[in-house]
């Protein structure tokens, strides 16, 4: 393939009208994958969320999951989605035995909140049914020491592959040199965040498998901010003291070929949650269990849902809204203090980062235009 | 004759153990070092070659702190950044200077890098707990053979001798803003940084971290010699002689580097890459492109050398 590089200057974009827009950042993309005619993102189910929910699925006190009620709630989640009548057949219309097929799994809730092994290993089970082989489906995550805590392997079959792209933080030897995005936020030195290499060498198509999350910077984590941020190097520069560019930054990292063409299937694990101190989980202070999964193709109709999820748990628990800007309540790098205050933020949260995404293509915003499908077990 | 002369410039060991340390300076591979004079004699004899000097003497030169990260929290970074602690700036700001590291454990075989690095005549007191890894590191630097003369830049800084000049150099160097010490204006750079004027008032540089970031603006990113991703305590030093260049990438961190990216301005042919403590090493995903020439160094600990030919 040629090498071609796209420049994405926002001067050029759509969007580029307005205050907002006039003093982000400039972005520049540098990538040899061209997109595909149909991209992963938003796929074949814009606007499209299948919501699957069971008071079964998991028990809050011991937090031991029901592996027969969440096998259930894929299968029915995958058939709603596709219209098929068998699993089988609705795993079908994104897979064939010849795609070397990657998993997106979170794992900076560790040991809370973090994809669940159960669901990981029926997505594994369904793959190795329509025919892949163990060594063609690969985990994935960043780092490396959070992996090894929660233990994948123990869940799946032998010779599935788990990868971190840094066996410490700050390595960039599994990042992919020739695909990345260059930004200079706050002056920092090294302005370039890298793919994963395995994302842009390897994989043909990949799975997203967020949490539902509460997120100091971004507002909430679900769809985009796992794929993008979990999927590049150097990342974390885009917040510092009360500012962060995730607005941004999320949806610009989502939208790199070959990502965006490549992930395929978004499946949300809400059997537990985070409403405040995300993406971390270390006590149970502001986990939940929302016991719900939703299944899509894209990416920015469920976070769309999700941000609604998380601010009415907030909501309930007396916390300020995720879309509140005050700085009355932004005490930056008062972290301690954050995770004992439901009212305290160390950013200004940029919740807004998914409508931001929807308008670089990434799928439907307008709640009014997201069709979901809602199933109770 | 040459080799003799580049075998002189290497850093070099001061030793204060008694003759009874012969074993542990054979194992670590060191023939020559400074001892005390009333040592050389009995050093002599052991098959050495000392080379006497008190430590009166090694007190006169100019001191300088071990490299490494600074662990001091009581001083306020201005940026997220790690504080580095490294002596480039100050070699090239004296060249000529005569310098002594007096090195805690673990700082040894970094500070003898950084001196080759820079040419600068400096001694190393150890710990001698490093001495094996300082008799390794001396042994590949005398590999490496010597680096091209000229100091290749940016920019240049006129050197006023102030303290503030000083945190200037220190905040260029530590952002890799090549730069050359100069004792008036040169005209050979589109930048020449004099305190004091109306384009770099003082008041602007009381705040370095501020002002190096003003001055990398104005040289652009794209217009940069160097550029390193993947770490912030990689300090670089590049020198050329018309046709090869030599880039010096010393690593303030405590451990290895993985896939470190370096982009220099210019066309070069695939180059050779020497790293402390893995010898030779072939440079990864190599790009020439028409402006600019990157490369990654699959793993480096201390110290890496890049010895590249323009095209």
């Amino acid at each position: 393939m040629d090498r071609r590089t796209f420049l994405q200057l926002l001067a050029a974009s759509p969007i580029a009208s307005g205050s907002i827009v006039d003093s982000l950042p400039k972005y520049k993309t540098v990538s040899s994958y061209a997109p595909a005619p149909n991209p992963g993102m938003p796929g074949p189910y814009p606007g499209q969320v299948v919501s699957v929910r069971s008071a079964r699925c998991i028990d809050e006190t011991s937090e031991k999951v029901d592996v027969d009620v969440v096998r259930e709630m894929m299968e029915r989640g995958m058939c709603s989605l596709t219209g098929e009548s068998k699993a089988t057949d609705a795993w079908r219309r994104f897979f064939d035995p010849s795609d070397v097929v990657g998993i997106k799994v979170n794992c900076s809730g560790v040991p809370g909140v973090v994809s669940s092994p159960e669901i990981i290993a029926e997505i594994v089970r369904n793959l190795m049914i329509i025919g892949l082989k163990p060594s063609q489906i690969y985990l994935y995550e960043r780092f490396k020491s959070q992996l090894d805590r929660v233990n994948y392997p123990a869940y799946l079959p032998e010779g599935v592959q788990v990868v971190a792209a840094e066996s410490e933080r700050g390595q960039i030897r599994l990042y992919d040199p020739a695909v990345y995005v260059e930004v200079d936020f706050f002056g920092e030195e090294d302005t370039r965040s890298n793919m994963i290499r395995l994302l842009s060498q390897k994989l043909t198509k990949i799975i997203n498998v967020p949490n539902m999350k509460d997120h100091g910077a971004s507002g909430v984590t679900g769809c985009l901010k796992n794929i993008a941020y979990g999927s590049f190097s150097n990342v974390a520069r885009s917040h510092q003291r009360a500012k962060s560019h995730t607005y941004s930054f999320i949806g610009t990292l989502a939208a790199v070929e070959p990502l965006r063409s490549r992930t395929v299937l978004q499946i949300m694990d809400g059997l537990r949650g985070v409403w405040h101190g995300g993406p971390f989980s270390p006590t149970r202070r502001f986990r939940f269990y929302p016991k719900h999964l939703m299944f899509g193709t894209d990416p920015v109709a469920i976070d769309r849902l999700l941000i609604d999820i998380i601010d009415e748990k907030r909501k309930a628990e007396g916390a300020i809204s995720v879309w509140n800007r005050s700085l009355t309540y932004v005490k930056p790098g008062q972290v301690r203090e954050r995770d004992h205050d439901p009212n305290i933020n160390i950013f200004i949260r940029e919740t807004g980062h998914i409508e931001y995404a929807s308008r670089l293509g990434l799928g439907v915003y307008d709640i009014k235009k997201i069709n979901v499908k809602e199933i109770k077990i | 004759m040459k080799i003799l002369f580049f075998l002189a410039t290497l850093p070099m060991l001061y030793w204060q153990q008694g003759i009874d340390s012969t074993e542990a300076l054979r194992r670590a591979g060191i023939e020559r070092m400074y001892v005390p004079p009333d040592q050389v004699d009995a050093w002599k004899k052991a098959g050495f070659s000392p080379v006497p000097l008190s430590l009166s003497e090694l007190e006169s030169r100019v001191k300088l702190p071990a490299p490494r990260i600074s662990t001091e929290v009581q001083v306020a970074s201005p940026t997220r950044s790690p504080w580095v602690v490294a002596n480039g700036w100050r070699f090239l700001r004296n060249s000529s200077g005569k310098y002594y590291y007096d090195l805690p454990k673990g700082t040894a075989a970094l500070a003898a890098a950084e001196a080759f690095a820079y040419g600068a005549d400096a001694i190393l007191k150890i710990d001698p707990a490093d001495l094996e890894e300082l008799g390794r590191m001396l042994a590949f630097l005398q590999q490496l053979g010597p680096s091209p003369a000229e100091t290749l830049a940016d920019l240049a800084v006129v050197d006023d001798g102030s303290p503030l000049t000083s945190e200037v150099m220190n905040l260029l160097a530590r952002r890799n803003l090549l730069f050359r010490a100069v004792s008036k204006p040169d005209p050979q750079f589109r930048i020449n940084i004099k305190l004091g004027t109306k384009q770099y008032p003082r008041a602007e540089a009381a705040n370095p971290s501020n002002f190096a970031l003003k001055i990398r603006r104005q040289i652009t990113d794209e217009k940069r010699l160097l550029r390193v991703y993947g770490s912030e305590v990689v300090i670089c030093r590049l020198t050329g002689d018309g046709s090869r260049v030599r880039l010096h990438l010393l690593n303030y961190g405590r451990g290895k580097i993985e896939g470190l990216r370096v982009r220099l301005r210019g066309a070069f042919a695939k180059g050779e890459l020497k790293a402390a403590g893995y010898g030779n090493l072939s440079l990864e995903d190599y790009v020439v492109s028409d402006e600019a020439t990157e490369f990654s160094i699959p793993e480096m600990r201390a110290y890496a050398v890049v010895d590249l030919q323009l095209k």
